[in-house]
């Protein structure tokens, strides 16, 4: 347990938390503007947040403890990934949780947890979107091993300690076939996991096409808050890890408050560059239908795979 | 040029060739199909320059001319041409394999092209013997294309595939097959598409509809 | 007298002792009581075993011609260990289930007795008589079903093919050796042609022990129609012992070989992974689900033991050793929570009467002990953290990760595809649990019987509980046993750290982070809201009044997504039924439909098969005509032939 890894522990919770509804709420106004709205502004989410926690908690009737622990598992399998993994400083304050699997599982974890609440609820559209959910997750969880394999390989090590550091150190990687074609399997994988057009729609209530929101609606007023802050923070913990394994520069490697303190701006700058890059595509995509997701999710599972044999053939 | 330099434009470009091979197979928009053709005829030109500036050849750089001509505009342009002839906006609609499918057989297909010209690579083991099997597998992606794709064009742009993967091969082992061979190899290319398209067109005057399936009830 | 001896030999007693006492009397407290102190004194002899006090034991006179010759060595003392662990669940369970039955305490001792057989006959005599317990215990109970006598017919053909398999291969085997004990075995120099015939018959035939593709027919049939706790002495503690033959026979007997038997073995896992666990996703029968999740647990081994063998093929002892720690403590995790999982489910039909998970639903209220524990199982089966199959599956996928860089073309594209096959069953898995947890044991009850279900006595809900413990703990601290499986692939006790290469996990201290996360971030909550108390308020129902079960998603209305992305593999048979009114055909009166999802691996090996065997039973009937000197008269001409054949040929 090294100083860097305490200092990452404090403050990279402490950013993703603060900074994730923000995130969203950037990637909204991306959009709104290039719709040609003009947008709520930034702080929006948090408001909604403020105003959520704000309101009296409710107990649909019929629901069990499943239903009311789901979204404090949510939160914190979430948390628990921004203390341990690289975003803000490269070491950890926990390197035998800092594992990619680990990481990759216990995003699962979350994702399970949401989807028993949404089947305790009993209701058709909870296990509409339970079902559709866990479907999604499983196509999902090939490409991202697969593609941990084409970056771990060369490495030798899943920590993603490790990885990270590798990259700083050989800048060559970054450019390389194995690194492109990951990142782009990577991405498809994130914008899956994470419900983003095209798999599926976060600002729609169409019963035909929800997923996510479809497993949520029976929450309201605190609970409903902690989704939406864990959903937002997932996000920021996808495109923090997928900036970090990819563009690994400016990441904190000694314990000065210098290197931090660029640590935290180049993780703003990154995340905040790839979340507005992200919503400027989703202006010109459509949402795909349920079953032609697995299509794309086949097309990133092959990149992941070239990726593999990238990293083999070429090396 | 420095050695890692042409090393990692060498993988860049054999990569596009790959994505785009990928991509070809992915999409099912037909305009779409044939504008990934175009971007892969560039990517095989920028091969064939990094190919050219590595070995100071004028006569690879004349071919990459070539190349970009024939594989960049003039089989695009005569494909879209084909296209919006037929009138309103055109898709794979039913492949016989349908696309998940195919994009997993695309994956064994990359193995089995690796597992194939291993040989080859171990005999001259020099950064263009190592893009080797990527070529392979676009002349495998191309086939596949060719043998489960139902409309006249893709099937149009499978066979173009598997040419731009055997001109990869060829430049990839040699390092230039000769100015000779490639104008005439492409001068055949063609003349092919050319057949093919007063074909395609000719079925659908007669038939109104290039699914190539229907040409099946010909046989009776 | 070396504890491991003094321990096994009271096993044996104990299991002889309940036998002979459930004939006198027939009581469930007897036998379950028996049957747990069996698996209790098996453990104990196993974990002796493990520690390094082995022994051997010969009788000579028990059986003509080869004598019984038994050693308890490390890797079948594991065996007789994870036997003996599941003995004692299911015996404790059995005191307050089911019928009390002789043949129960015996075939525990048959499969206590399999691993330590040190002979050819020894081993062939254990295993044929843990065939035949387990095939009466399986009709025994309900032999008046028709479901039962058709999976016992199923059951009884092929564990006896297998058995053939297995008798031919170590006869060829023996045959080449001096003498036909183990040791006798070890030393015998076979030619490359004989070790491949002997490794491809023992394969077929150990392998349809465990359930493995395309050999797997018969298990989703036997093991849920056994009464719940033979089920789980089935699924978590017979099916290893087919494990246990590959790895005695392909690693210790044969010594390793060439990479294409090792090639073979990982195929076979990664196709019996995936395949099970695509059934058992698209599965509404609780039990036949779990059954179908053993076969994908099984192919996860194999993986495993897949990879070892290519490892050591390659020459890289330690990947080889680590991949072995991942196959051998899969076999551990998986016997902890499919003993759970199968003694639920026995608790759910004895509670409901009914093992459909469409018409489940709601048990959460009616059986919360039963709950709580299958969902201690279901996060154990699902390989999530922290359940215990995540630890054992995260080593299997170091080892396929470790495996990539310095080795040949045919394991670089083995490695990724057994990657993405392990991948992709883990993430069925967490469909499959989901759905059998969720739809199962949450929500409301679909049916009468699942509204009105009781929770069970105290007898099963101790058996269920030790099984949950042993989950517990083998999620937590896998460390206490990995020493037992992995011989130094790992150290540390709260930290795993892999030995030779880059890796590490500490499960225990995981689930302590993900705790305390769980705790502080409640306790935030706690600390914003205005008030705490929740209001009882109406579920969304879109303004239509209350929503009743039938609204509710299904079993089958929850994988039918994964059915539709999966239809050109599993090719299900759909069947719709419109029935209209009689004044008019545009008035829809009831839509029947019925979805059915047969095994196709199944259907393409085995019907041909079956076909072809009733047209030969159809021609043979001529040959049969109730004549006497007719059938007498067959075997006096095939003696003769027999004898013309030797003369000719000698």
């Amino acid at each position: 347990m090294t100083a860097l890894g305490l200092a990452g522990a404090v403050v990279q919770p402490v950013l993703i938390v603060a900074g994730a509804p923000v995130l969203v709420g950037v990637m909204r106004q991306v959009r709104a503007r290039l719709e040609g709205r003009a947008g709520p502004g930034i702080r929006q989410p948090w408001r909604d947040l403020r105003k959520l926690f704000g309101k009296e908690r409710i107990a649909p009737r019929g629901t069990s403890e499943v239903f009311r622990v789901a979204p404090l598992v949510l939160v914190a399998t979430t948390l628990v990934i921004t203390v341990v993994a690289p975003f803000v400083t490269v070491a950890s304050v926990l390197n035998p949780v800092a594992d990619l699997f680990v990481v990759v599982a216990l995003l699962a974890v979350g994702a399970v947890a949401l989807a028993l609440a949404g089947l305790d609820t009993g209701t058709a559209f909870g296990g509409m979107g339970a079902s559709r959910e866990v479907t999604i997750l499983a196509l999902v969880e090939p490409t991202l091993l697969v593609a941990i394999l084409a970056l771990s390989a060369r490495v030798g090590s899943t920590n993603l300690g490790d990885v990270v550091s590798s990259m700083v150190r050989e800048p060559s990687r970054v450019i390389s076939p194995v690194s492109l074609l990951a990142a782009v399997a990577l991405v498809i994988a994130t914008v899956a996991e994470n419900g983003r057009i095209p798999v599926d729609n976060p600002s729609t209530h169409l019963e035909l096409t929800m997923v996510h929101e479809a497993m949520v609606l029976e929450y309201a007023g605190p609970d409903l808050a902690l989704v939406e802050l864990a959903s937002a923070m997932r996000l920021s913990v996808f495109l923090g890890l997928l900036a970090n394994l990819f563009v690994p520069w400016g990441i904190a490697t000694t314990a000065t408050p210098a290197a931090l303190l660029a640590g935290v701006l180049a993780l703003v700058l990154k995340v905040g560059v790839l979340g507005a890059a992200l919503a400027a595509a989703e202006v010109f995509l459509a949402k795909l239908r349920l079953f032609r997701v697995p299509e794309l999710l086949a097309g990133s599972f092959l990149l992941s795979l070239l990726a593999v044999a990238a990293s083999y053939f070429l090396a | 040029m420095t050695e890692t330099v042409y090393v990692q434009l060498l993988d860049l470009t054999c990569g596009a060739l790959l994505l785009t091979a990928v991509l070809i197979l992915w999409r099912r928009d037909l305009s779409v199909i044939v504008r990934v053709f175009a971007l892969q005829g560039a990517a095989l030109t920028a091969l064939v320059a990094v190919l050219a500036a590595h070995e100071r050849s004028g006569e690879l750089w004349v071919i990459a001319a070539g190349v970009l001509a024939l594989r960049a505009g003039l089989l695009p342009y005569l494909l879209r041409r084909t296209l919006a002839a037929a009138g309103e906006p055109q898709r794979e609609a039913r492949p016989l394999v349908n696309v998940a499918a195919s994009l997993l057989a695309a994956a064994v297909l990359t193995f089995l092209a690796h597992a194939v010209s291993r040989p080859l690579v171990t005999l001259a083991p020099s950064p263009a013997a190592q893009a080797i099997p990527i070529a392979v597998t676009v002349v495998l992606i191309g086939f596949f294309v060719l043998v489960t794709r139902r409309h006249a064009v893709s099937q149009v742009v499978g066979f173009l595939l598997m040419d731009n993967g055997i001109t990869a091969l060829g430049l990839l082992t040699t390092t230039g097959v000769g100015l000779v061979v490639e104008v005439g190899v492409s001068l055949d290319v063609l003349l092919a598409v050319l057949v093919l398209q007063i074909l395609a067109v000719r079925i659908r005057e007669t038939f109104g509809d290039t699914d190539l399936d229907d040409l099946r009830e010909l046989r009776d | 007298m070396n504890p491991a001896q003094v321990t096994f030999g009271a096993a044996v007693a104990l299991a002889l002792a309940t036998a002979v006492a459930a004939i006198v009397v027939p009581r469930r407290v007897v036998v379950g009581a028996g049957t747990a102190l069996t698996g209790a004194a098996g453990l104990a002899a196993g974990v002796a075993a493990v520690s390094g006090h082995s022994f051997s034991l010969v009788l000579p006179g028990l059986l003509p011609l080869s004598g019984v010759s038994f050693t308890l060595d490390a890797l079948g003392g594991l065996f007789v260990a994870v036997t003996g662990g599941v003995a004692v669940a299911a015996g404790v369970y059995a005191t307050s289930y089911g019928k009390a039955s002789a043949v129960l305490p015996m075939f525990v001792l048959a499969m206590l007795l399999v691993p330590a057989a040190a002979s050819v006959g020894t081993l062939l005599v254990c295993w044929e008589l843990m065939a035949l317990f387990s095939l009466l215990l399986v009709i025994g109970e309900n032999r008046s079903r028709a479901e039962v006598t058709s999976a016992g017919r199923w059951y009884a053909v092929m564990t006896h093919l297998g058995f053939v398999s297995i008798l031919c291969g170590l006869m060829v085997f023996a045959a080449h050796a001096p003498a036909d004990s183990f040791a006798a075995l070890r030393e015998a120099r076979l030619s490359p042609a004989v070790s491949a015939t002997v490794f491809v018959l023992t394969l077929a035939g150990f392998a349809s022990k465990a359930g493995i593709v395309p050999l797997h027919a018969w298990l989703p049939r036997a093991h849920p129609e056994a009464p719940s706790h033979v089920s789980a002495l089935m699924s978590a503690a017979m099916v290893n012992l087919g494990v246990y033959g590959l790895v005695r026979v392909g690693f210790d007997l044969l010594g390793g070989g060439p990479r294409w038997w090792w090639l073979l073995v990982l195929a076979l896992g990664a196709l019996s992974a995936v395949h099970g666990i695509l059934q058992a996703a698209m599965s509404t029968d609780l039990k036949r689900l779990l059954g179908q999740s053993t076969t994908e647990n099984m192919g996860l081994v194999l993986v495993g033991v897949g990879a070892a063998g290519l490892f050591t093929a390659s020459g890289n002892p330690v990947l080889a050793g680590l991949a072995t720690a991942a196959a051998l403590l899969h076999v551990v995790n998986h016997a902890a929570f499919k003993t759970l999982l199968f003694l639920a489910a026995g608790a759910v039909l004895h509670g409901t009467g009914t093992r459909d998970l469409d018409a489940l639903g709601g048990l959460r209220r009616t059986m919360p002990v039963t709950t709580a524990l299958f969902g201690v199982g279901a996060l154990a089966a699902s390989a999530l953290p922290p359940g215990t199959a995540f630890v054992s599956e995260w080593l299997l996928l170091q080892a396929l990760v470790h495996g990539l860089p310095p080795s040949g073309v045919d394991t670089a594209i083995a490695l990724p595809v057994a990657v993405a096959a392990v991948a992709l069953t883990a993430g069925l898995a967490v469909v499959t649990f989901v759905k059998a947890f969720g739809v199962g044991f949450l929500a409301k009850p679909r049916s009468e019987a699942a509204a009105n279900a009781r929770e069970v006595p105290y007898g099963m809900r101790a058996g269920m509980a030790i099984a949950a413990l042993g989950c517990v703990v083998l999620a937590l601290l896998p460390s206490l046993v990995l020493p037992a499986v992995a011989g130094g692939a790992t150290t540390g006790l709260v930290t795993l750290r892999l030995t030779g290469v880059t890796g590490s996990l500490s499960p225990l201290l995981l689930t302590l982070w993900l705790v305390v996360a769980v705790v502080v971030v409640a306790a935030g909550v706690r600390g914003v809201v205005a008030r705490r108390t929740r209001r009882d308020a109406r579920l969304w129902d879109c303004g239509g009044g209350p929503m009743s079960a039938r609204m509710e998603y299904t079993a089958t209305s929850f994988a039918e997504p994964l059915q539709r992305v999966f239809d050109d593999v599993v090719q299900p048979e759909l069947d719709v039924h419109v029935t209209h009114h009689e004044e008019s055909r545009y008035l829809v009166r009831a839509v029947e439909f019925r979805r059915s999802v047969p095994d196709r691996v199944e259907r393409r090996l085995y019907a041909p098969v079956l076909a072809a065997t009733r047209a030969w039973g159809r021609a043979g009937r001529s040959l049969a005509t109730g004549s006497v000197h007719r059938y007498l008269g067959y075997g006096f001409y095939t003696l003769c032939a027999a004898l013309l054949l030797l003369a000719v040929t000698r």
